[in-house]
């Protein structure tokens, strides 16, 4: 079964690196992506072309995004019911402490920081990879938001 | 005949006085000041106590005798008609005003007086009251003042500022050209005026007794200390001022003199040189603020250039030709130097953006978590790092890590062969303040390159020698100087270097 993954990411090079770290990682993940924040709203709530998208078993959050950035889709992700299960990882270059904190207020799963080297960037990945898509028990989808 | 007429005088004199005595005599004799009676002949014809003590005859000795005796010029000729005038006129012309003159004693002393005439209709016809006042007290005063004006006028006119004197109650009594010049009055037009006129404010206060201090204390307190305020020119307008005070004895009592700096062009310095360090703070937090954003900034397109010519090493080394592994690997050296540039850079703007936490700090504990973070390099490099007991000092701690781990890795990596030693040592200096000197045994540094080495980006050695950005001390130094101190090198080529700096103990 595949594992459906979105990024949110307005970086072409870094959607690509993901892309690749992935499929030296796990090829059994799906990533969609979405460019901006009001893409991704539109995606999470299957709204426009996105109708027909799966809902997320993981969302990958950058958080300065044209048009509506990673902060305010955070508090819209968990401030809707049907959403807030969504384990959601803050995936950015902001070493800012404000970043830090105001993430996790706003209820992040987690917060990583991109690496500068591929090599530190594949390891993150596989890391989350192994954590959050191995190990982690997430709610079995479908019953999430019941 | 001669003695007939006195007699005739005389008789007249009694017959008049007789007729005025009742009228008159308490009136004289109530006078606080000598009163003298004299008819059209210049003869005096009535005299009070007061006349008696001041010219020092008795009354029976004046009475009928002529008034030149006792006032020798400038009386009687007064009272005299002439060609021109009627005694009427020549004595209305004489009324009312102080006219002063000579006084002489029956011991043939004289003394100032002034005299106030007025007329007396009597059956002998109009007579002349004269009150006469013995000014000698004044004139002293006025002559003491003459002479303090002579004496001090060169010394008032010598000095470079204006000069003001003032009395007690505040009036001007002195003043020098310079004072003119910057209030632009003339002499005659302040001198008895009150000096709230040219100082408004925070002077005359400062003369004035009050319940708690007498005059000369008020004064005392004021002496030698430069007061600043605002003087007022005749045109109405203001400016700056420094007085400075300081007594001066007379007979009125104690004078002020008062020394008035104009110090606008002074005020203006100090407001520009205000101005300028505003903006140069202004431009020093801009820079750092600019240095943070740059290198943050920097970074994003750095990650690209870095991993994808990581990826492309990984993916296609030995896939492509010689040539083409050769520059992948440039390019990778190239962007993971760049890397520990913008590292440093940020770590150096963060230095000196960062608020910083001055509390008080163990250096001993600050060292020794420098050494931890250092393991590697003292492992690789079999250094022995030893050091005396260190202090507890006011310090920022997590800077005085970074110091120590700065200059102890140095110390630890420019080295030439053999096992590096590094000591650190402390003591007091004279401000008391704790002085950390950090000895090495190693390559030592020329000195034409003591401060060449604090800048940022300086380095002293080829890449290929020793790697780095030339950061480390220039961060050093900016810690030490965000602790108000400052950093030092001694060395000699071959001989190892020390770094010392010097940081404030716990209060």
């Amino acid at each position: 079964m595949p594992i459906e993954v979105l990024l949110v990411e307005d970086s072409p090079g870094d959607v690509r690196l993901t892309q690749e770290a992935f499929r030296d990682i796990n090829r059994s993940v799906h990533l969609h992506i979405a460019s901006d924040g009001v893409e991704a709203m539109i995606f999470l709530r299957r709204q426009g072309v996105h109708t027909l998208a799966p809902r997320p078993d993981l969302m990958l959050l950058d958080l300065n995004l044209p048009k509506m950035d990673g902060r305010e889709v955070l508090a819209c992700v968990k401030g809707d019911d049907s959403l807030k299960t969504i384990p959601t990882i803050i995936l950015t270059t902001s070493e800012a402490e404000v970043d830090i904190v105001k993430s996790y207020q706003l209820q992040a799963n987690c917060y990583l920081n991109k690496p500068v080297q591929f090599d530190a960037f594949e390891s993150l990945v596989r890391s989350i990879n192994d954590f959050w898509l191995t190990k982690v028990k997430l709610p079995t989808r479908g019953k999430a938001n019941e | 005949m001669a003695t007939m007429q006195d007699i005739s005088v005389r008789n007249a004199a009694e017959k008049n006085l007789a007729q005025m005595e009742g009228k008159y005599r308490g009136l004289l004799e109530a006078a606080p000041d000598a009163m003298v009676v004299v008819n059209q002949g210049g003869e005096i014809v009535l005299l009070n106590v007061q006349a008696e003590k001041q010219f020092g005859y008795r009354r029976d000795e004046l009475i009928g005798q002529k008034v030149k005796n006792i006032i020798p010029e400038g009386f009687a000729e007064r009272l005299r008609a002439d060609g021109l005038r009627s005694v009427e006129d020549a004595l209305a012309q004489q009324i009312g005003t102080g006219i002063e003159l000579t006084g002489r004693r029956r011991d043939g002393t004289e003394f100032p007086i002034e005299i106030m005439l007025s007329p007396l209709e009597s059956s002998e016809g109009i007579l002349v009251t004269a009150a006469i006042r013995n000014i000698s007290v004044r004139r002293d005063a006025e002559k003491h003042l003459a002479q303090m004006e002579g004496k001090y006028r060169g010394l008032l006119e010598a000095a470079p500022d204006a000069m003001v004197v003032v009395n007690q109650r505040g009036e001007i009594v002195l003043l020098n050209v310079q004072a003119e010049k910057q209030f632009g009055y003339h002499r005659d037009e302040l001198v008895g005026q009150q000096v709230k006129n040219i100082i408004p404010e925070g002077f005359a206060e400062r003369l004035l007794a009050d319940a708690l201090r007498s005059a000369e204390d008020a004064l005392a307190q004021q002496i030698g200390t430069g007061i600043e305020l605002t003087g007022r020119r005749k045109n109405g307008s203001h400016f700056p001022i420094e007085i400075m005070l300081s007594p001066l004895e007379s007979a009125e009592g104690i004078l002020v003199t008062a020394a008035v700096r104009d110090i606008t062009k002074r005020k203006k310095a100090e407001a520009h040189l205000l101005q300028k360090v505003e903006e140069l703070n202004r431009s020093n937090e801009e820079l750092e603020q600019f240095a943070y954003i740059a290198s943050h900034d920097l970074q994003e397109p750095l990650r690209m250039v870095a991993s994808y010519t990581q990826l492309l090493s990984k993916r296609y080394t030995g896939r492509l030709d010689s040539d083409a592994d050769e520059f992948i690997s440039f390019a990778m050296d190239g962007a993971s130097r760049m890397q520990r540039l913008i590292n440093d850079l940020l770590a150096y703007s963060r230095v000196g953006t960062k608020p910083m936490d001055l509390l008080d700090t163990s250096s001993e504990e600050a060292l020794e978590q420098a050494l931890i973070n250092l393991r590697g390099a003292v492992a690789e490099s079999g250094a022995i790092v030893t050091h005396d007991r260190l202090p507890t000092v006011l310090a920022d701690e997590m800077q005085l890590v970074h110091l120590f781990q700065n200059l102890v890795g140095n110390a630890i990596k420019y080295q030439g062969p053999g096992i590096p030693r590094v000591h650190i040592s402390v003591s007091k200096n004279d401000e008391s303040k704790w002085v950390f000197s950090i000895r090495d045994n190693g390559l030592g540094i020329d000195s034409q390159y003591f401060e060449k080495i604090f800048g940022i980006f300086q380095r002293l050695h080829k890449r290929e020698e020793f790697a780095g950005t030339g950061v480390g001390l220039a961060i050093c130094k900016k810690i030490i100087e965000r602790h108000g101190g400052s950093i030092t090198v001694e060395s000699q080529p071959g001989h190892g270097s020390t770094f010392r700096f010097a940081l404030a103990g716990t209060k």
